[in-house]
């Protein structure tokens, strides 16, 4: 086996890696803070990458595309949090329930509206084709999302970490009756969690599905592995969605080419060790 | 009689008779629908007692089909020992799983159990020497004398009886008290002496034991086991007819996974996009119908108690 299939599959698992950040961030901020298990994350994913596309096709700019999907998707949260989940915040069953009703009618309505094709995102002339250095040759798209996951990754550390409303994000996840008995709208603050969430996840989406798939029925695959994600790095802690990204993403392509019939296995046995022996995950806290 | 005893007697009655007055087809579907009561009843039997709903409650009871698929496919068994090698598969499936969740709680159990459910939907997919990939496995045959949908009828109605008789049993023992303790107050139920993660496991695998059953009427009903069986939505037709009949009753889950199983089959007969509908009846019913059918049925009659006997409801 030479050693530059190794570095691909590397690069590879961290392209995947990259778009399972973007899910697994804003699903474990969601998680952390709302105590919600968003079961339409996959379907924002999806309908993101769905909706992105087609505004890169209608105004032929690529970068609108992004900024289209994180909008469009942003709204779209914003709808379901004040429409359906404001009814029934904090009863952990039902919150799940519904949105886990919400993600297969949107997987089924995406089927309606763009058909049940593969679509690929159409791309600029300076990210389509391959890159060569010292001999070895990836190709640019790959790389464009990585560099994304990245800007995205240390933009949202940094607001988490160093402003006010970061602050009050990680008070909250850490005890949010606290937090609103200081006067703070802790409502306010899940609903902000919500659609910054979504848009991640359509900002995914557009970067990454056509990589991994955007067919409707996809989302399925990539929810589960957003959530093993969590499970792995432990529940409301960024950190942790960021390694348990980088493991499940690089374990994953790996596992999936050397023996792929048992490549779920690979996710699967790290899951169970972390569930019986540290509940929490790697970097989450006792609860 | 009571009436609690004698309505349920009655209902088995005109369920029992249906053979006389349907045609094949509704009696398949209430065949079919048999299948995923019994599967709701296991999701109700920790979801509605202890509070603690497995979210990926298929993924045992297509362990079971398989079970049942490889049994009869690659070996070439006779059917009491398929059907033994079904259960076993369901059992072996909850043995593992139920170690997963021995200390998850509240949201944290949630998002385990679904993770479960679709890691076997996955596996089902991948492992396609075992499993047949996507086209699953086919050509299953039934035993003969379940050959004809009258008998067929009979037998998923006396599969779906004898999952009803388990879980009555359980939850009028003192494993059934326990486990609405652990809805109540664990941490109480810890200071009395009981072993929490045991007890979580113990009725994990017990309730999986059930879906193994629905899983045996499942891949006898279709003569196939697929993907789906495991998937995300069948899991969640199995939540939604608890949720819909009524949470932790006896006769609720099956009340909603006949009215589900129907309506899917008489619909996608006229629209396309069932899932879009099913997905709409689960977003419905946990705005509006929270308790369920025997919730309402039960506010219904108390009124209408009240009214003859203009008696207030005593409190219960």
């Amino acid at each position: 086996m030479p050693p530059k299939f190794f570095l691909t599959l590397f690069l590879n698992g961290l392209s995947l890696s990259a778009l399972l950040y973007f899910m697994a961030a804003g699903l474990t901020l969601i998680f952390g803070l709302m105590r919600l298990v968003n079961l339409a994350h996959g379907a924002f994913y999806l309908l993101g990458g769905l909706v992105g596309i087609s505004v890169i096709e209608i105004t032929g700019s690529f970068w609108l595309g992004f900024v289209g999907a994180a909008v469009l998707m942003a709204a779209f949260g914003l709808f379901v949090d004040q429409v359906l989940l404001k009814f029934i915040r904090g009863e952990e069953l039902p919150e799940v329930l519904l949105t886990w009703g919400l993600g297969i009618m949107l997987s089924d309505l995406a089927i309606l509206i763009w058909g049940g094709q593969p679509t690929l995102v159409p791309k600029p002339d300076y990210l389509s084709g391959t890159l060569s250095m010292w001999g070895f040759q990836y190709p640019r798209f790959r790389l464009f999302i990585v560099v994304m996951a990245v800007i995205v990754g240390v933009a949202l550390h940094l607001l988490l970490g160093r402003t006010r409303i970061g602050a009050l994000v990680r008070a909250g996840v850490d005890d949010r009756e606290m937090v609103a008995s200081l006067g703070v709208n802790i409502n306010a603050v899940f609903t902000g969690v919500f659609v910054f969430g979504a848009a991640l996840a359509g900002l995914g989406g557009v970067t990454a599905g056509p990589l991994v798939g955007l067919l409707p029925g996809d989302e399925g695959r990539v929810l589960l592995l957003a959530l093993s994600v969590i499970i792995i790095g432990g529940a409301g802690n960024l950190t942790g969605a960021l390694v348990g990204s980088l493991f499940v993403g690089v374990m994953t392509i790996y596992s999936q080419t050397f023996f792929p019939e048992f490549a779920l296995f690979s996710l699967f046995g790290p899951m169970a060790l972390i569930l019986v022996f540290r509940p929490q995950g790697l970097l989450g806290r006792k609860p | 009689m009571s009436r609690r005893t004698l309505v349920p007697l009655l209902l088995l009655l005109v369920v029992a008779m249906l053979p006389l007055a349907v045609n094949p087809f509704i009696l398949n579907v209430f065949a079919l629908s048999f299948a995923i009561a019994v599967l709701a009843t296991s999701i109700d039997l920790t979801g509605g007692y202890s509070g603690l709903m497995s979210l990926g409650q298929a993924g045992i009871m297509a362990s079971s089909a398989y079970g049942v698929g490889i049994a009869a496919t690659r070996y070439g068994l006779g059917y009491p020992l398929q059907i033994l090698a079904g259960l076993l598969a369901a059992i072996f499936v909850s043995l593992l799983f139920g170690v997963m969740i021995m200390r998850a709680s509240g949201i944290q159990y949630l998002m385990v159990t679904l993770a479960q459910g679709m890691i076997v939907w996955g596996l089902s997919i991948r492992m396609y020497s075992l499993t047949g990939g996507e086209n699953g496995i086919k050509g299953i045959e039934r035993p003969p004398f379940l050959d004809g949908d009258i008998p067929f009828f009979y037998f998923s109605l006396g599969v779906l009886l004898l999952a009803l008789l388990i879980k009555w049993l359980i939850t009028r023992s003192p494993l059934g008290l326990a486990l609405r303790g652990l809805k109540d107050s664990a941490v109480r139920l810890n200071m009395i002496g009981y072993n929490i993660a045991f007890l979580k496991f113990y009725s994990f695998v017990l309730s999986g034991a059930l879906a193994g059953l629905a899983g045996i009427i499942l891949v006898y009903y279709n003569r196939l086991i697929s993907p789906p069986a495991a998937g995300f939505t069948m899991s969640g037709k199995g939540v939604l007819a608890v949720l819909l009949g009524g949470i932790g009753t006896l006769i609720g889950p099956v009340l909603g996974a006949v009215i589900i199983t129907y309506v899917e089959n008489f619909l996608s007969g006229y629209v396309a996009r069932w899932p879009t509908i099913l997905g709409l009846i689960f977003v419905l019913a946990v705005l509006f119908a929270r308790t369920g059918i025997i919730g309402a049925l039960e506010g219904i009659t108390g009124r209408i108690t009240r009214l003859v006997t203009g008696r207030e409801r005593s409190s219960t």
